[in-house]
């Protein structure tokens, strides 16, 4: 065990590496000098010049390079084109809206996923499954922002139980403010998710009924249900924690639509507003960050799953073996 | 949007008369409770400054949020658009009107603790003229030939020419303290409010200066939300996340706000105007033929309903009707396709043309560009839409007069003097008109401007310089609870001070 | 159950189809024809009423599955070709380099499409329906990709394809008379699977923005406007995005009974 830890943590330092060259790369593929954005009305040659030098795109892309990497291991992100002010405690303030909004929306999706999936599965033959089923199935066509508008239309408009959209200028200083206006933004994400989560939860308690070991625990006397908790769930839990991951992750990065809906101001609001600003170092650094947390949550998923699973453990052994 | 002058939606006002604004924005309410001296105001807005300082082009959000709250300038554009001293105690003019000097009041001091001095002011205008200066005002002030200061209470400003505008133009200008160096994150400034926090993308908010000079305000302090979406800007009203909303976008939204006893809507005069902008540089723009036909192909009417309803005013020319230099010219080149078609013909374009229309990304830009294509195509002339960022706007456009033609609202008021500028982004060049608006500035008396102003005016309608279509009407909403809050909103300030919440 | 929804699904999609292509010769309305009134409710005239500008709505939404399924196919399309290129070279690569790729793939696939898709529209100087079904197309390959490197692995490591190796076939005649032919099943499953996230893709691109500029009008768009409307006019909000939610659920009710009918790629979903 201890052997794939260090090997999953050397994945994950190359993984980091690679990603921010290839973000590198890319920004670096983008149309125009991103100096332009630091200049205003007929600027002469002395001032681009000195926009160029600010920014850095009149260095060799070597150099550029070795100073991307160089301000990386520092964690300095740079300044925005726009505000001037450092890219990362702009960060930092926006995750903190960002991080609570996906957590809090994935434990409720998880909460609404695993004991309908559950059931969806025992079930599966009578109607609460099939209605279970239909359910996700609808849950995985609809578009998040069409039931972010719907619920703030229904709840917020019509009924005026929640705020519609907006985060306290306070923000957490504020926690009663903060939590109420991230409520309808967590329901809005988590019934996408638990749909679909849904599935893989229905899918892999279904593998998991047709099993030897759980036909072998009933006749040895255990009670069904007594069975499925004991030896179900964690034969089950494994393959869905990858799942899981993958989730979480594409839950904290597709959050920019959500947060739009609502206008709340988090990681996503930040990269659309510097996709449309032109601000690459605003966009370069919630790309980075982003990357480094989905490339965390991979590696926390994988540790997990070894943990919980222990034929992949000796998978794994042997493998390396 | 980067430009104070032409920055996005609606929300300034009138020049003049205002008098249903001034009754509404004065007299607070007889049946409200006490009023707290203490509360924060919470106030919704659409406009967040891209920064602090407002000759970087921090957009019209920090007109409304810093014009006289945290800044205050020699002289003060009235909600009504009178013109009034603040930081000046006198003004004197010279005999041949080219030397202006003036005294500032006693006892000012800084949010820093630094007292105000003249050098202050010398500092401040020259932030304006400066080279790097991206403030929509700093044409307006080119011709200062020097500041003098021969103490720390007189300014001395003289002029390569005569200017009756002087005292308008220099209440744009802020009082900054010379010794605060970059303003784009914070401030330094005399007024009643300093800056308290600012989370960027969420909130601004300001608390009241114990060391301010005048009278102290009736609030404690505001903080100003600010929001992408109209939508969620109404939503925060409804929900009672904010107080005052500074913008209503649409007429749809008032419907939510109908219950009087929980929100008071005001109409006060708003000088915000939509135009279609050619580059009248490029052909066939520069083809007045081609522009009258263009302009008499819309129907300004129908678009008005479309996004006002049955809000907003129709305007024939650059000038709003609460500029003294109005005249109404919306038959000077009125709805009427035939002739229209007619007039491309003679202009040797009866097969009509194709161009293409660079429009701003948000409301009501890109719906009016659709039906400007839909208008257009019924005489004969294609229109390519072409959806563009602020930024891109102000590259692009502003800039480097790099377009056809493009949608945009202007927003301040006595803001004819472009069209006097053949430099400016639309490029429309008349030597008659630069000429007049010239010797309006010139002009020894108000009546003199007046007319120089109201011919061209005429002119550039006749001229179609550019195609106007409506004046937006200037919705403020708020709840009951608050009281004595400006409603015209000119040139995008929102005066705190006078704003009451009932406890 | 599963026959009955793939029933529903083929005929739901047939008819999106018809109606995208009738409304390259007919609409109920012209959709330049402004005469209907401001936000009208539904009316015999306009079933679904009409927008700010008194265009009828109905027109609309059926332009907008036009749209919805020239970008989604488009899309997949791309990411199709280009995933299945990339994912049967990667299949050939060796240990090393597959091992790199692999990993790649992995990295880029914890992204979901639309953030992809966002960054190839900001690369572009001017959105276009061509730019939303190059951006999502890319953003897609690589789930393609990594789907078909696995399958193709599988195939070469078949005995019989050992020995077509040894034989000196090459790797072309390989990978057209052995390696398409056994990925065909799993790509088509998972095309269709990505057919449906590339609609709902495009019509967030649209509502972020980002989309295809007007007239086009796409749902995220239509959406976008009604937003603001949809206090007075909720038929706004319902009309489009239940259009797109019966669209995208017939989608996977077809890739649902594509893949019980070609069962062996059990392992695209679940």
């Amino acid at each position: 065990m201890l052997r794939y830890l260090l090997r999953r943590t050397l994945v994950l330092a190359l993984s980091l590496v690679v990603a921010g060259l290839v973000l590198f790369v890319l920004l670096r593929l983008l149309p125009g000098d991103p100096a332009a954005a630091l200049l205003s009305v007929g600027a002469d040659e002395a001032q681009i010049a000195a926009a160029r030098e600010q920014v850095g795109s009149d260095l060799p892309i070597g150099q550029q390079l070795l100073r991307f990497l160089g301000d990386l291991a520092r964690f300095d992100l740079g300044k925005s084109f726009v505000s001037g002010s450092p890219v990362l405690p702009e960060i930092a303030k926006r995750l903190a809206v960002t991080v609570p909004l996906t957590l809090a929306a994935f434990l409720l999706a998880l909460a609404l996923a695993v004991p309908l999936g559950i059931l969806a599965a025992v079930k599966a033959n009578r109607w609460t499954g099939a209605a279970l089923s239909g359910l996700s199935q609808l849950g995985l066509a609809v578009p998040v922002f069409w039931i972010g508008i719907l619920l703030v239309w229904i709840v917020a408009v019509e009924w005026r139980l929640l705020p519609a959209s907006g985060f306290p200028a306070k923000g957490w200083a504020d926690p009663a403010a903060a939590t109420r206006g991230l409520v309808l933004p967590v329901v809005t994400i988590a019934l996408v998710m638990g749909a679909s989560l849904l599935r893989y939860v229905r899918s892999a308690t279904l593998d998991v009924l047709g099993a030897d070991y759980l036909r072998n625990a009933r006749a040895m006397g255990s009670s069904f249900s007594q069975a499925l908790l004991r030896h179900g769930l964690r034969n089950g839990a494994a393959p869905v924690i990858s799942i899981l991951g993958i989730e979480l992750a594409s839950t904290l990065l597709g959050a920019v639509v959500v947060e739009r809906v609502f206008a709340l101001p988090g990681l996503g609001s930040m990269l659309l507003l510097g996709i449309q600003q032109r601000d690459y170092p605003s966009v370069q650094g919630v790309l980075l960050v982003s990357t480094l947390l989905v490339l965390l949550i991979g590696f926390l998923a994988d540790i997990l799953q070894r943990l919980i699973d222990p034929r992949l453990r000796g998978a794994d052994e042997g493998e390396a073996a | 949007m980067s430009h104070e002058t032409l920055a996005p939606p609606a929300m300034r006002t009138l020049f003049g008369i205002g008098l249903l604004a001034l009754t509404l924005s004065v007299a607070p309410s007889a049946l409200l409770a006490e009023t707290d001296p203490a509360a924060v105001l919470r106030i919704g807005s659409l406009y967040e400054p891209q920064n602090l300082d407002n000759t970087a082009g921090a957009g019209q959000g920090i007109n409304e949020a810093f014009n006289d709250n945290v800044y205050e300038a020699l002289f003060r554009l009235t909600d009504a658009g009178t013109v009034e001293p603040v930081l000046a105690a006198s003004h004197e003019v010279s005999e041949d009107g080219l030397t202006h000097t003036f005294t500032l009041k006693d006892g000012v001091t800084f949010h820093s603790g630094d007292p105000l001095t003249a050098a202050d002011v010398k500092y401040s205008i020259e932030r304006v003229v400066a080279e790097a200066s991206k403030s929509s005002r700093k044409r307006s002030l080119a011709n200062i030939a020097g500041i003098e200061t021969p103490d720390d209470k007189t300014v001395v400003v003289t002029l390569t020419s005569k200017s009756i505008s002087l005292p308008y133009n220099l209440s744009y200008v802020w009082v900054v303290n010379d010794a605060a160096g970059d303003i784009t994150a914070k401030e330094d400034g005399t007024g009643p409010y300093r800056l308290e926090d600012w989370a960027r993308g969420t909130a601004l908010s300001l608390t009241t200066f114990d060391g301010y000079w005048g009278e102290k305000p009736a609030n404690g302090g505001a903080v100003f939300s600010y929001f992408s979406e109209a939508a969620a800007l109404n939503n925060a009203l409804l929900t009672d996340a904010v107080d005052i909303i500074t913008s209503v976008q649409s007429p749809d939204a008032l419907s939510m706000f109908a219950d009087t006893s929980a929100f008071t809507i005001a109409e006060g005069k708003s000088t915000t105007k939509q135009l279609l902008a050619w580059n009248d540089r490029v052909a066939p723009f520069d083809n007045v033929k081609v522009r009258k036909a263009l302009a008499r192909a819309v129907d300004d009417k129908k678009l008005l309903e479309a996004i006002w309803g049955d809000r907003g005013t129709l305007i024939g020319s650059f000038v709003p009707p609460t500029d003294p230099w109005y005249v109404d010219l919306t038959g000077v080149d009125p709805y009427d396709p035939e002739s229209a078609k007619a007039l491309l013909a003679e202009a040797g374009l009866a097969d009509g043309f194709t161009f293409t229309l660079d429009t701003p990304n948000y409301d009501p830009h890109p719906i009016t560009a659709e039906f400007v294509k839909a208008e257009l195509a019924k005489i004969g002339v294609t229109v390519n839409i072409n959806i563009i960022t602020p930024n891109e706007w102000y590259e692009k456009i502003y800039q480097k007069h790099d377009f056809q033609a493009t949608l945009q609202e202007h927003v301040n008021h006595r803001d004819i003097v472009f069209y006097g500028n053949p430099d400016f982004y639309w490029g429309y060049n008349n030597p008659e008109v630069t000429k007049l608006i010239e010797e309006a500035e010139a002009s020894d008396t108000e009546a003199q401007q007046t007319e120089k102003l109201t011919e061209a005016n005429r002119i550039i309608a006749e001229d179609a310089a550019s195609n106007w279509f409506f004046l937006y009407p200037q919705i403020v909403v708020s709840t009951v609870k608050v009281t004595g809050y400006p409603v015209n909103g000119l040139n995008a300030q929102f005066f705190l001070r006078g704003i009451q919440k009932a406890s | 159950m599963r026959r009955l929804t793939f029933r529903l699904g083929l005929v739901l999609l047939g008819l999106a189809f018809a109606v995208a292509l009738t409304t390259l010769v007919w609409t109920p309305w012209p959709v330049e024809d402004m005469s209907g009134g401001r936000l009208a409710g539904p009316s015999w005239a306009h079933w679904a009423g009409t927008d700010r500008l008194g265009r009828d709505s109905l027109s609309q939404v059926m332009i907008g599955a036009r749209i919805a399924l020239m970008v989604g196919l488009g899309a997949t399309l791309v990411g199709g070709l280009i995933g299945t290129v990339a994912g049967v070279l990667a299949g050939f690569a060796q240990r090393g380099l597959d091992d790199a790729l692999a990993a790649a793939l992995d990295i880029l696939i914890a992204f979901p499409t639309l953030l992809l898709a966002m960054l190839v529209v900001a690369a572009s100087e001017t959105a276009s329906l061509g730019t939303a079904i190059l951006a999502i197309g890319l953003a897609m390959s690589a789930i393609i990709a990594r789907l078909v490197r696995v399958v193709s692995k599988r195939v070469l490591a078949q005995d019989y394809v050992t020995a077509a190796r040894c034989c000196g076939a090459g790797w072309l005649r390989i990978v057209l008379t052995h390696v398409l032919p056994n990925i065909a099943p799993t790509l088509l499953v998972a095309l269709a699977l990505q057919f449906g996230l590339a609609v709902i893709a495009e019509a967030s691109l649209s509502y972020l923005g980002l989309g295809a500029p007007p007239p086009n009008a796409s749902w995220g768009q239509l959406l976008q406007q009604a937003q603001a409307t949809v206090y007075t006019a909720p038929l706004g909000v319902l009309v489009p995005g239940g259009a797109l939610v019966l669209l995208v659920l017939a989608i996977n009710f077809v890739a649902d009974g594509l893949r019980d009918l070609l069962d062996d790629s059990a392992e695209v979903r679940e």
